[in-house]
Parts: structure tokens; C-alpha cells; sequence
């Protein structure tokens, strides 16, 4: 007489091992059935890096559209060499995480990502040096996005000037700069953008004195939603440089 | 739509907490060279929701020499924060990287002599 558990019990078991990746794969291959919520906590984080790069994703996963990509809630792309491997197709590939929540972007360009999922809450940006243009135009891509973090050793403005978007994203939630050139451009930008800044949590790690002035402009535009301010100056030379990707 | 250039005071030496009408959490990392820029901020800032004020020593240097203006800079925001303490009940808490807290307190004592004798200093060590 077979016997089977009914798939609602089924997927609270697998619930319960989200934390276990060793135990979800032994359950992948118990039984067909079990793959399918099993996927979706395997997937849940996936991370390209030098070593894992996009490409032995697509080794692994031929059909772009029957992968188990639709599952990943956080991405986060390591370095420049996790998509360059695959050359073309890399853009094509990470289209396909189109349910992210959080996504951690520490490579140049940005281009691929813009507007990759609707739902991304948090935008992680981490780089030597970027473009503000390509940042902000990446940001306004995610109309539902709450956190922003930036840690940029230098960027570049754009010399023909930037036009604000017509629409930006609610960000509502935490913002964190982070440079050692100063953050008074990027807030300048941020203060620019046609939807107004509500976030609660602001931590500034900045380089130059001449950022106390745009501070204050921030927490003027937030302030009926700020709570919590964190102010780290690096400009006097006594404190560790900030850690910076290659 | 207002000019954002012009929402709150100028200030070159320090930032404007006036407007921030829903402020909780402060976070200030500290340094050798001075902290007059923090007794600024934190002279603007409208406690009514206030509950935390938390002072970040960053490095071993801060272990070492502080004389001149940089210790009337130490002796102001001390008393700042002392009144922080009596008016508003905000004890100020002292964060630090992983080393010797013997060494910190006894730092933040000379730096705090005031906080530090009504024994205010809320020591917390991080590592990250």
C-alpha cells in the first residue's frame, strides 16, 4: 500500500530545513515531488563569483527559462570575472532572476541589471569607481526599492549634467554612503529625485568636510521619517581607509 | 518644488539635526583630531524621542595624547552629554573594536572625566 504525506505537510517539513543546504539537496533527490519547494530554499541566495560564475550556471541549467532562477530572492554578483567568463550570453542569463528581493551588484557595467526584477526591496552597490549616472539610472529602475547602500572609492558626474527621471522609487528604508571622495554629489542627486526621500536609517562614511552641508539637507528632506543617523568622518586621516573591491 | 539647497541653517563646521523631528538613534564615530562637530550636531538636535547617542573610537590612536583645543573639545561635548544624561535621562554608550576595554575605559574616563565620575560610560565592544 503506498503511502504519501500530504504535500502542504510535505512542504512545512522542507520549510523547517531552509537553513540546511546539505539536507535540502539529500531531499532533491528522495523524490521528485520533494524538488520543487526544495528549489525554492536552495535557490533562494545565489552569489556569482570569480570561481562560480554565471557561467556554470548556464552549464547546469541549459534552458534559461526552466532553471530554478525564478526562485532566487537575493543575488548578489561578486566580482567583474563571475559574468565576463560567459562573454554575451552573461546579460541573458541573469534577465532570468526576475523575483529578486535583494540584490548586491560589486562589478562594472551595470547595465544588465537595470530593471531586472520589479520587486527588488535592496540595492547593495559596491565598486572602485562608477559613473553617477549609471547608478541612479539603476536605482530608478526598481520602482519598489526601500534600501540603498553605495560604497564607491571615487565616481565620476557626468559632464553634460543629469536629468533627474520622472518617477523614482519609494526608499523608505535604509540608506548607507559610503566614500572616501565624499558623498555630496550622490546626495545631491538623491535629493533631486522627483519622489522625495522618506528613509528612516542613514549611516554617512564620508571623506571630505564639506559633506556636513549636504547632511543636513538630507536629514532635512527626511525629516519626518528619520530615526536613526550614524555619522563616520574620514577626513581628518586618523581612521582605516574604507575597504574598497578592486 | 522648494529649493533643497536652502531647507536648513548652513553650517561648514557640522550638520543641522533640527528638522529631524523623529530622531531615536545617534551614531558618531570619534577621532583623534577633535569632536566639536559632534557637540554641534547633537546642540541641534530636539531629544523629545532621542534614546540613544552612541560614541564609535575607531583606533588605537585615540588611546594617545589629546591636548590644546582637542581636550576643550573633549571637555565640551562631556558636558553636553552630561546634560543629555540630567535633563533627558540619555546615557551615552561608548562602542569600540575588539581590544583591551581596560584601556578604552580608562581613555574614555580622561576624555569623559565628567560622564565617567557619575559612571555614565556604557562600554560595548564590536567586531566587524
Amino acid at each position: 500500500m503506498s503511502f504519501s504525506l500530504p504535500p502542504e505537510i510535505l512542504d512545512l517539513i522542507v520549510d523547517h530545513l531552509h537553513d540546511q543546504p546539505d539536507t535540502l539537496r539529500a531531499c532533491c533527490i528522495v523524490s521528485k515531488s520533494w524538488v520543487p519547494r526544495t528549489r525554492t530554499h536552495l535557490f533562494a541566495h545565489v552569489e556569482f563569483t570569480r570561481e562560480s560564475p554565471v557561467g556554470s550556471w548556464a552549464e547546469a541549467f541549459p534552458d534559461p527559462f526552466d532553471s530554478p532562477a525564478h526562485h532566487t530572492r537575493a543575488l548578489t554578483i561578486q566580482d567583474h570575472q563571475s559574468t565576463t567568463t560567459t562573454g554575451a550570453d552573461a546579460g541573458r542569463w541573469i534577465r532570468t532572476f526576475h523575483n529578486v528581493l535583494h540584490l548586491h551588484v560589486n562589478q562594472h557595467p551595470l547595465a544588465p541589471f537595470h530593471g531586472l526584477s520589479p520587486t527588488v526591496k535592496s540595492l547593495h552597490l559596491k565598486f572602485g569607481r562608477a559613473r553617477l549616472s549609471e547608478i541612479f539610472d539603476l536605482m530608478c529602475s526598481f520602482p519598489l526599492l526601500e534600501d540603498f547602500t553605495l560604497v564607491v572609492h571615487g565616481y565620476e558626474d557626468d559632464p553634460d549634467g543629469w536629468t533627474a527621471p520622472s518617477t523614482s522609487p519609494r526608499l523608505t528604508g535604509s540608506l548607507e554612503l559610503r566614500s572616501v571622495a565624499g558623498v555630496d554629489p550622490i546626495i545631491r542627486r538623491l535629493l533631486d529625485l522627483p519622489n522625495g526621500l522618506k528613509f528612516t536609517e542613514v549611516v554617512l562614511t564620508c571623506g571630505k568636510e564639506t559633506d556636513f552641508k549636504p547632511t543636513t539637507d538630507l536629514v532635512s528632506e527626511c525629516s519626518n521619517t528619520l530615526e536613526s543617523l550614524g555619522f563616520v568622518p574620514l577626513f581628518h586621516g586618523e581612521f582605516p581607509s574604507v575597504p574598497v573591491p578592486d | 518644488m522648494p529649493d533643497r539647497l536652502h531647507l536648513a541653517a548652513h553650517t561648514t563646521t557640522s550638520f543641522n539635526l533640527s528638522t529631524a523631528v523623529k530622531l531615536r538613534r545617534l551614531m558618531f564615530s570619534c577621532g583623534r583630531s577633535g569632536v566639536r562637530w559632534i557637540t554641534e550636531a547633537l546642540r541641534t538636535v530636539e531629544p523629545k524621542d532621542l534614546q540613544d547617542i552612541t560614541l564609535q573610537f575607531n583606533h588605537t590612536s585615540l588611546m594617545h595624547g589629546f591636548e590644546g583645543p582637542v581636550r576643550q573639545q573633549w571637555e565640551d561635548l562631556d558636558r553636553l552629554l552630561v546634560r543629555f544624561w540630567t535633563l533627558h535621562s540619555i546615557c551615552p554608550k561608548v562602542v569600540y573594536k575588539v581590544g583591551s576595554e581596560r584601556d578604552i575605559r580608562d581613555y574614555a574616563s580622561r576624555v569623559m572625566p565628567e560622564l565617567a565620575r557619575r559612571g555614565l560610560i556604557d562600554l560595548v565592544e564590536y567586531n566587524y
